[in-house]
C-alpha cells in the first residue's frame, strides 16, 4: 500500500489520572474509508480530538504525508488539510450557508466569485445546499452537509466525522453514505467514529477498535471474513445479545388514555394534533417516528412540561382537560428525556445531588421539611451506582463527569426509583454504545412488569425489539397503531414514517 | 507564544487560589500607583496596614463598615446564585434606610426600644424587598433582564430619597442642612466596646449563617441552585422558577434593606447624603470575591472594609486622594476574574517554531 496520508504513533492523552488514549498507532490512508469503533468512553472522540488539533497529546507524534506535526488548534490542524466534523456542528444559527462558509473560509472563498464556489464544490460531492438558506431553518442533514463543504473549501484531504449519522433520518444516513463514497473516489481520506456495527461494514475500508483507550485491532475489512458479532465482541470484549429476551406479560389497566389531544412544541412551530392512544400496565407501548414530526412536543405535553391546547388526558384513574393536566400533579409518572446533559441533569452536581433531582419530596426530613436528609441522598445515589454499574470513584462525582452512557444510567435509576406508574423514555439509547443500550433496553423491558412503559423513538430496531404495540407519527398526526406480533403489518412501520399510509 | 489551554479539572483549593491571585494583582497595581504618585509603595502600604490594624480601634471601624458590605454582599449572593443579577442592592440599602428612618421619626416615634428596634428592622428589611420585587415581578413576568432594571432604580431611589431629606423630611431645626432630624434615641442600635460597632454586625454575621444553610441544606436551596445551575432540568423536575425567582429577590432585597437600616440606625442617626456611598456596588466584590458563600461573605466584607480604611489613612497621613482604594478594589476584581480563569485554563508556552505551516512539499499532489 502507499504511504498512509495519516500516521499515529504512540499517541497518548491523560485527562488528570484517567488515560483517555494510551500508546496508540495507527494508519490512515487516501481514498480509503476508515472506521474507528468502539464503546462510550473507548477514547475514539479523544483520538480524533487530539488528530485535528483540539488537545495536545502527552506523549507520540502525528505524521502527515510522512512528515512529523504539532497542531495546537484545529485552525492549523485544518491549515494543513485535517478537519473534523464533530457531532455538535460549528455553524451559526441565525446566518445563512454563504455566510457560515464565508465566516471559516474567506481566505479561499472570498471575493465575488464564492457563490459558485460553494454551489460547484456541493455539486461535485452530491452535497444539495441552498446556500441562501439560514441555519436554522436546515434538516440535521443539511447542516451536515454545510459542514462538509466547508472542510472541502478548505481544501481538507483528511475528514474525521464523529458519529456522523447519530443526527440523521433513514434517508439522510443513504444519501451520506452516498457523499462519502464519492469523497472517497476523489482520493480523500475519511475517518468515520461509529458504534453502528451495520455502518462498518457496509462503508469501512479499514476498521480499528478501540477499547479502554488502546486501538486493539487494526485491520482491512473484508466484508466475507468478519461479521456483526465479531466486531461486537471485540468492541466489548465479551459477547453481546442483541437479540433481547422479552418475556410475555399480560396487559394490566390502563394508566394513560389520551383523547383528541393537540398542541405545539416549546417554541410553538411543530404541531401534534388529534393524538389518540392508551398505554396499559405491563405493556411498551412505542411511538416512532422521525425526528421533527411532532413527537418532542407531544411528550413534553404529555410530561406537563408544555401545555396542550386541548384534548384530554386519562391518568390513573382521573381524567383532566389539557389546562388541567399542566398543573396536576404526576408523582406517579416518571420520565427520562431526550437532552440528558442539560434537562435530564445538572452537570455541576453530584450524582448523588442528581438523584434527588424529580424527588425532592422523598429528602426532607425534620419538622418543618425544610430541611435536606443529604445522608439518605448520598446511600441512595451510591446504591444506583452500585446496582448500575456506573463507571464513577463515588456518589459524589459531578454528573458532567460521566460518559453517556453512564450518565443515562444515572438518569434511568432515578426514574426508576421513583416507583411510577407510567415510565416516558424518550429517546433512551440514542448516541451509546452496545452494552449501554442493552442494559437499559432490559431496565425498560423490567419496567413494565410494574408499570406503562411510553417509549418515543426513532430507532426503529429499538422499537422492533422491545414494544408490544407501535404508533407511528408523522407530520403531527398518529397515522397507525401498529401491534408488534402482526408480522404482516409491521413491515409498515418503516412506511408510515415516511409518511406512505397505502 | 503564549496559549490559553483549558485544564481538563478543576484543581482543590483552586477558590483559594484566586483570591490569592486577586490580592496579588490588587498588590501590584497598588505599588504602580503609589509609585506615579510619587509615593514609595513600601510607606503606602505601611501606613494602610497601620491605618488598619494600629489600634484595637482603627480595626473596629473596619468592622463598621464590613457590617453593611456583610448585608450587600449576602444579597448579591443570594440572587447569583439563581444566576440573577441584582446590581441594586444600592437602592434596595436606600429604601431600608427610608423606610427604618420613617418609622422611628413618624410611625413610632414614642415607642421604647424593644419596640422599635425588632419595628425599624422589619420595617428596613420590607422597604429593600418592596424596591427588589418590582424587578423582581418584571423578570419573572415578563423576562425583563434585572441588570438593568436593578441598576437604573438604584438612581429613583437616591433621587427619592433626597427629595425626602431635601424637602418633606427635612430637620426644621436643622439650619437648612440637607437631611432628617436625628433619630430617637430608641433607634439607636446599641454598640459594642465603646467603638462604633454596633447591632448590626452581629446580626449581619447570624443573617451570612442563615443563608448558608438556607441556600445549602435546605429543599428551598436546592432548588434554587438548581435553577441557576440549569435551569431546564428545574423545569424538567416540576421546579416553580417565578416563584423562585420572586422569593430570591425579596430575600436580596431585605437583606439590601438591613443594610440602610444599620447605616441609618447604627452609624448616621438619620437620613442624610452619605447614605448612598456605594456598599451596594460593593456588595458585587463582596459577593463574587466569597465565591457566592455565604460563610465566605463577612471574610471578604472585611478584606474590602480594611481597604476603605487604610485608603483614608492615605487620605489623612500622606495627602493622598482615599479614592486609590477603589481603584485597589477594582483591581481586586480583575484579579478575580483572572483567577478564575486561570482555575479552568493554564498558560502554555509555545515555541513559534515548532508551529508547522503548510507548505506545498508537504503533501503530495
Amino acid at each position: 500500500m502507499t504511504t498512509p496520508v495519516i500516521s499515529l504513533s504512540g499517541i497518548s492523552k491523560y485527562f488528570g489520572t484517567l488515560a483517555a488514549n494510551r500508546d496508540i498507532h495507527l494508519n490512515v490512508h487516501g481514498g480509503r474509508i476508515h472506521a474507528l469503533l468502539g464503546e462510550n468512553g473507548a477514547g475514539k472522540s479523544t483520538l480524533m480530538s487530539v488528530l485535528a488539533g483540539r488537545y495536545q497529546p502527552d506523549d507520540g507524534s502525528i505524521a502527515l504525508h510522512g512528515r512529523e506535526m504539532r497542531f495546537t488548534s484545529p485552525a492549523q490542524a485544518l491549515e494543513s488539510g485535517i478537519g473534523m466534523v464533530y457531532q455538535r456542528f460549528m455553524l451559526i444559527e441565525s446566518m445563512t450557508v454563504t455566510e457560515n462558509l464565508l465566516l471559516a473560509a474567506q481566505k479561499k472563498i472570498g471575493g465575488s466569485n464564492c457563490r459558485r464556489l460553494i454551489s460547484e464544490t456541493a455539486e461535485q460531492y452530491g452535497l444539495a445546499i441552498d446556500p441562501d438558506k439560514y441555519v436554522y431553518e436546515l434538516s440535521m442533514g443539511e447542516r451536515q452537509r454545510v459542514e462538509i463543504v466547508k472542510l472541502l473549501l478548505l481544501d481538507a484531504d483528511v475528514l474525521i466525522f464523529d458519529e456522523p449519522t447519530a443526527v440523521l433520518t433513514p434517508v439522510e444516513i443513504d444519501a451520506f453514505f452516498t457523499v462519502l463514497k464519492k469523497l472517497r473516489s476523489a482520493d480523500k481520506a475519511i475517518i468515520f467514529i461509529t458504534h453502528k456495527l451495520e455502518e462498518v461494514l457496509e462503508l469501512a475500508d479499514d476498521i480499528s477498535i478501540m477499547r479502554k483507550g488502546r486501538v486493539i485491532i487494526s485491520t482491512e475489512a473484508d466484508r466475507k471474513q468478519i461479521s456483526k458479532r465479531q466486531l461486537a465482541r471485540l468492541m466489548v470484549g465479551r459477547d453481546v445479545v442483541l437479540r433481547v429476551n422479552k418475556e410475555e406479560i399480560p396487559p394490566g389497566e390502563t394508566v394513560l388514555r389520551l383523547r383528541n389531544f393537540s398542541g405545539a412544541d416549546v417554541h410553538g412551530t411543530t404541531r401534534f394534533e388529534n393524538i389518540d392512544f392508551e398505554v396499559r400496565r405491563g405493556e411498551i407501548f412505542a411511538i416512532i417516528g422521525v425526528a421533527g414530526n411532532g413527537q418532542s412536543g407531544l411528550v413534553s405535553a404529555i410530561a406537563g412540561l408544555t401545555r396542550a391546547d386541548s384534548g384530554e388526558v386519562s391518568f390513573a384513574g382521573s381524567t383532566f382537560n389539557a389546562r388541567e393536566w399542566a398543573k396536576a400533579p404526576k408523582d406517579d409518572m416518571a420520565y427520562v428525556p431526550e437532552d440528558r446533559y442539560h434537562t435530564g441533569c445538572v452537570g455541576s452536581m453530584s450524582i448523588a445531588e442528581n438523584f434527588a433531582l424529580t424527588q425532592i419530596g422523598k429528602y426532607r426530613k425534620g419538622a418543618t421539611k425544610l430541611a435536606l436528609d443529604w445522608q439518605k441522598m448520598s446511600e441512595d445515589g451510591t446504591r444506583a451506582v452500585e446496582e448500575f454499574k456506573i463507571k464513577a470513584q463515588s456518589a459524589q462525582d459531578t454528573a458532567q463527569s460521566l460518559s453517556g452512557g453512564n450518565l443515562q444510567k444515572v438518569i434511568l435509576s432515578r426514574e426508576l426509583s421513583r416507583n411510577p406508574k407510567l415510565f416516558i423514555a424518550e429517546q433512551p439509547t440514542q448516541g451509546l454504545d452496545i452494552s449501554a443500550t442493552e442494559e437499559i433496553w432490559q431496565a425498560l423491558l423490567k419496567c413494565r412488569e410494574r408499570a406503562g412503559v411510553l417509549l418515543v423513538t426513532g430507532d426503529l430496531k429499538e422499537v422492533l425489539s422491545l414494544s408490544d404495540r407501535i404508533g407511528v407519527i408523522f407530520n403531527g398526526r398518529l397515522l397507525d397503531i401498529i401491534d408488534a406480533t402482526d408480522s404482516d403489518q409491521i413491515g409498515r412501520v418503516g412506511l408510515l414514517m415516511a409518511g406512505v399510509t397505502s | 507564544m503564549i496559549r490559553l489551554v483549558k485544564k481538563s479539572e478543576v484543581t482543590r483549593y483552586s477558590g483559594l487560589n484566586s483570591v490569592a491571585i486577586a490580592g496579588f494583582i490588587a498588590f501590584g497595581t497598588g505599588c504602580i500607583i503609589f509609585g506615579l504618585l510619587g509615593v514609595n509603595p513600601l510607606t503606602a502600604y505601611t501606613v494602610m496596614f497601620k491605618g488598619v490594624f494600629g489600634s484595637f480601634h482603627s480595626f473596629s471601624e473596619v468592622l463598621v463598615k464590613a457590617t453593611p458590605l456583610t448585608f450587600t454582599g449576602l444579597a448579591v449572593a443570594v440572587a447569583a446564585v439563581m444566576m440573577l443579577w441584582n446590581i441594586g442592592a444600592e437602592g434596595q440599602l436606600v429604601w431600608g434606610g427610608i423606610f427604618a428612618a420613617g418609622t422611628a421619626l413618624f410611625l413610632l416615634p414614642e415607642a421604647q426600644p424593644y419596640m422599635l428596634i425588632p419595628a425599624v428592622l422589619v420595617t428596613a428589611a420590607f422597604g429593600g424587598m418592596l424596591w427588589a420585587l418590582i424587578p423582581g415581578v418584571l423578570k419573572a413576568r415578563f423576562q425583563v433582564n434585572e441588570i438593568l432594571t436593578t441598576l437604573l432604580l438604584n438612581y429613583v431611589a437616591i433621587i427619592y430619597m433626597e427629595h425626602l431629606f431635601y424637602g418633606p423630611w427635612r430637620d426644621p431645626a436643622g439650619f437648612g442642612f440637607p437631611g432628617t432630624a436625628q433619630l430617637p434615641e430608641a433607634a439607636h442600635l446599641l454598640r459594642f466596646l465603646g467603638t462604633r460597632i454596633h447591632l448590626g454586625f452581629p446580626l449581619a454575621m447570624l443573617c451570612a449563617v442563615g443563608l448558608f444553610f438556607l441556600l445549602n441544606k435546605s429543599s428551598w436551596g436546592y432548588k434554587v441552585r438548581v435553577i441557576g445551575k440549569e435551569q431546564k432540568a428545574a423545569s424538567y423536575a416540576g421546579f416553580n422558577v417565578t416563584g423562585k425567582t420572586l422569593a430570591v429577590m425579596a430575600i436580596s432585597g431585605a437583606l439590601a434593606g438591613m443594610a440602610g437600616m444599620a447605616e441609618v440606625c447604627g452609624i448616621h442617626y438619620r437620613l442624610q447624603t452619605g447614605l448612598a456611598v456605594g456598599y451596594g456596588y460593593d456588595g458585587i466584590i463582596v459577593a463574587w470575591l466569597a465565591g457566592l458563600n455565604p460563610l465566605f461573605v463577612p471574610l471578604t466584607a472585611v478584606l474590602l472594609g480594611a481597604l476603605f480604611v487604610g485608603g483614608e489613612q492615605l487620605q489623612s497621613v500622606l495627602g493622598l486622594p482615599s479614592t486609590i482604594s477603589l481603584i485597589l478594589e477594582a483591581a481586586l476584581l480583575f484579579g478575580l476574574f483572572a483567577g478564575k480563569a486561570m482555575q479552568q485554563y493554564r498558560l502554555v508556552f509555545i515555541r513559534s517554531d515548532s508551529i508547522p505551516e503548510r507548505s506545498p512539499a508537504g503533501r503530495p499532489e
